[in-house]
């Protein structure tokens, strides 16, 4: 099979080749193949698509040779003042910089560039993530809320920002940045059931039982959205079987428990189904994550020695 | 290959049919209407191109229920219509990230998960 239908096709099987180290390295591995074929020259639109892709896996992998390739031809064609070329220039220096102060004058180049152009986006994120490569987490917060308050529209930036009050144990701030990002994308179901775990999360540390018993079930509430938007989202489904769980330990024999006992039930039918289906090597069910659906089965076999003893 | 063949013979028809109107329309006074066949001809070959390009789509139809269509992107690649704001790959930490994957080929597969943010 030609190149570069091979890499389309693989790239439309595995959306985010970043995500599993595996998916990563076997598209850099395709890269120096690709680099020297005639397919590579073409002009189009899917082609410097996969330069783009082929760019980030290499620099992940340390193939660093066919990255600065990847790059050169970026630039050739876009030009080195385009923004997304001028970021992706800036992730390659990240990369390859092999001491502290490296690092620290490449953020010296973002900051003379945004100097310049203050409404660069693309360079604005890079700053941002160097600085938290450096340590830095306030500053980086500091950086992103001014960058959300010139582009609140951002729904990346926004779900960005609550990961970073999430490392730092500020839930509730963390909680309202989703709530935005569903302000903007009101169907991100995966957005909430992350609602739902950090409401969880957050309720398991301190508060009273009363208060908990009330997060548990506002968790529930976004589990259940989250698996309404998408029949087989995976957090969701766990999310919903663990929270649904503990609310039935915590009041256990209250009578208002049926709702909560049948979406339990609910969540474990399907658990158990993506499990097995997954064990099974069934065609169009190897797409979820390994680690979590591990957890899944994890979580069921827990739940029926509970139920046996 | 069915479909291509009624492709093919609805533009017949339909090129037909607008032959015909024209010569109609040279021949005839013009405050007279299309004759009945002609209108006929032309409605049947639009119905049956119509037909003809949708059959003659080789693509997979996608579920038109956003819940089923997500559920399917999320059993089948894992990866759904919001999955880039778990990436964030204007964010990507790339260091961080090459760090995790030269752990990870030293272990030689061993622990080929990685953790989702």
């Amino acid at each position: 099979m030609a190149i570069l239908k091979f890499l389309l096709s693989y790239l439309s099987v595995h959306p985010s080749p970043l995500r599993n180290p595996s998916t990563s390295l076997h598209l850099s591995q395709q890269a120096p193949a690709f680099l020297s074929s005639s397919e590579s020259t073409k002009d189009t639109q899917e082609t410097w698509l996969i330069y783009e892709q082929l760019l980030l896996s290499c620099l992940r992998t340390g193939d660093d040779n066919s990255a600065r390739l990847c790059l050169q031809r970026l630039s050739d064609r876009f030009g080195v003042d385009s923004a997304r070329v001028k970021a992706l220039t800036g992730l390659y220096d990240e990369a390859t910089s092999n001491s502290r102060g490296e690092l620290e004058s490449v953020l010296q180049r973002y900051q003379d560039i945004l100097k310049e152009d203050p409404t660069n986006m693309p360079i604005e994120k890079r700053r941002i993530s160097l600085l938290l490569s450096l340590g830095r987490t306030e500053d980086a917060i500091k950086a992103l809320t001014s960058l959300l308050s010139h582009s609140p529209n951002d729904a990346e930036s926004w779900a960005h920002l609550s990961s970073l009050y999430f490392t730092q144990g500020l839930y509730q701030q963390s909680i309202f940045c989703l709530e935005e990002v569903l302000l903007i994308l009101p169907n991100a179901y995966n957005i909430f059931a992350r609602i739902g775990e950090v409401t969880y999360i957050s309720s398991s540390t301190g508060a009273g039982s009363t208060d908990r018993t009330e997060a548990f079930e506002e968790a529930i509430k976004y589990f259940a959205r989250s698996v309404e938007l998408s029949e087989w989202y995976l957090r969701g489904w766990y999310g919903l079987k663990l929270v649904t769980g503990k609310l039935i330990q915590a009041k256990p024999s209250d009578g208002t428990l049926g709702k909560t006992e049948s979406l339990n039930q609910l969540a474990t039918e399907k658990l158990v189904q993506i499990v097995s289906k997954f064990r099974r090597n069934e065609k169009g069910w190897m797409g979820f994550d390994e680690a979590e659906v591990l957890a899944a089965k994890d979580l069921i076999d827990r739940d029926e020695q509970r139920f046996s003893q | 290959m069915a479909s291509k063949a009624l492709i093919s013979l609805s533009i017949l028809l339909l090129i037909h049919s607008c032959y015909s109107a024209h010569e109609h329309s040279l021949l005839t006074p013009t405050t007279t209407s299309l004759p009945l066949d002609v209108t006929i001809e032309t409605l049947v070959s639009v119905v049956l191109l119509c037909f003809g390009i949708v059959l003659s789509n080789r693509e997979e139809l996608k579920p038109i229920s956003w819940t089923v269509w997500s559920g399917v992107l999320e059993r089948e690649k894992g990866c759904g219509q919001f999955g880039y704001l778990d990436e964030r790959v204007g964010f990507l930490e790339i260091r961080a990230k090459r760090a995790e994957f030269a752990k990870w080929i030293k272990g030689a597969g061993e622990g080929s998960s990685s953790q989702k943010t």
